[in-house]
């Protein structure tokens, strides 16, 4: 039953990664190994693969930035925060999600917490 | 004996064994498709190599500085495949699956996985949604009636359609399979250096 619903809710899963990315990079200034390991023990448990394209997505969308930082072990590092339009992009977000958590627990018959 | 190749990841240059190397290319070749509409894809790319480099670097024994399979084969792993992320407003569509996102506009390709020779059967069936075996089926038919020249055809499909991504965490392909896309590359390779 567990599989079916990771399964199920992929897509989900996929669209909420943004969202969690930008609340992480949002609390403070991170590279990618930081935020790995934010994901590492959740639902949303993901790789360079599939987060640095995400990454160039939201930079070319002026929501991140970077600045390279030196490193004692290797090349210098990237390290990502959230810009300005970033910072309110996320606060209007964490409001729809509210919204859509209030939606999902009144909606129907049975509620999610019991 | 292996032979060492010489690249340059996110423009530093790295050691790899023949073998290695060749299978990093099909990694980085899969990544590029995938990334085919990303704006940012030169940037993901350097990203990449670069996580490539520090994954490897890290595996490499003490004293070592030839990147072998051993080291390569789990760092890919851990990267994971390049994925298009879902949409946003640099207008990626939002699709279910890295594959899907990757597929040109076309949509015909060739899928090594589950291949029997290339991939062009396994690449057709998945593209009119028909069943290999009935794809491979009308294949064999037509090299009879054809006298042959099926394979002819065979071959310039096989040389003209472009690969469906390999997800990394699926098994190994197929000793044809994976020997028929890493020759077709090096031909294109060739190719394309002699035309640019």
């Amino acid at each position: 039953m567990k599989q079916d619903t990771d399964i199920r809710f992929g897509p989900i899963r996929k669209g909420l990664l943004e969202f969690l990315v930008l609340k992480i990079v949002g609390s403070r200034s991170v590279y990618v190994p930081d935020i790995l390991r934010a994901l590492s023990s959740t639902e949303f448990a993901t790789q360079e693969g599939t987060l640095y394209p995400l990454l160039s997505k939201l930079r070319r969308e002026s929501l991140v930035d970077y600045e390279w930082q030196e490193s004692d072990a290797g090349p210098p590092r990237k390290y990502y925060r959230l810009t300005e339009s970033g910072r309110s992009y996320l606060a209007s977000l964490c409001d729809y999600w509210a919204r859509i958590n209030r939606t999902v627990e009144n909606i129907g018959r049975e509620p999610c917490s019991e | 004996m292996q032979r060492v190749i010489t690249v340059s990841l996110n423009r530093i240059a790295y050691h790899f064994e023949e073998d290695a190397h060749r299978k990093l290319k099909l990694y980085l070749d899969d990544a590029t498709q995938a990334l085919a509409r990303h704006p940012g894809r030169a940037e993901v790319l350097a990203d990449i190599e670069q996580a490539i480099a520090d994954q490897c670097r890290r595996r490499l024994e003490p004293g070592r500085t030839v990147i072998s399979l051993a080291e390569l084969e789990p760092a890919l792993l851990e990267i994971g495949p390049v994925e298009m992320p879902s949409a946003g407003a640099d207008g990626a569509p939002a699709t279910d699956g890295a594959a899907a996102a990757a597929r040109p506009a076309t949509g015909l390709q060739q899928v090594s996985e589950g291949a029997w020779i290339s991939g062009v059967c396994n690449g057709l069936a998945r593209s009119a949604a028909l069943d290999v075996t009935l794809v491979r089926v009308i294949a064999v038919l037509l090299l009879f009636v054809t006298g042959g020249a099926m394979i002819l055809l065979y071959a310039v499909l096989m040389l003209l359609l472009p690969y469906a991504p390999v997800d990394p965490h699926a098994q190994p392909l197929r000793w044809l399979p994976s020997k028929c896309r890493e020759l077709v590359l090096a031909i294109r390779a060739r190719l394309s250096a002699l035309t640019g």
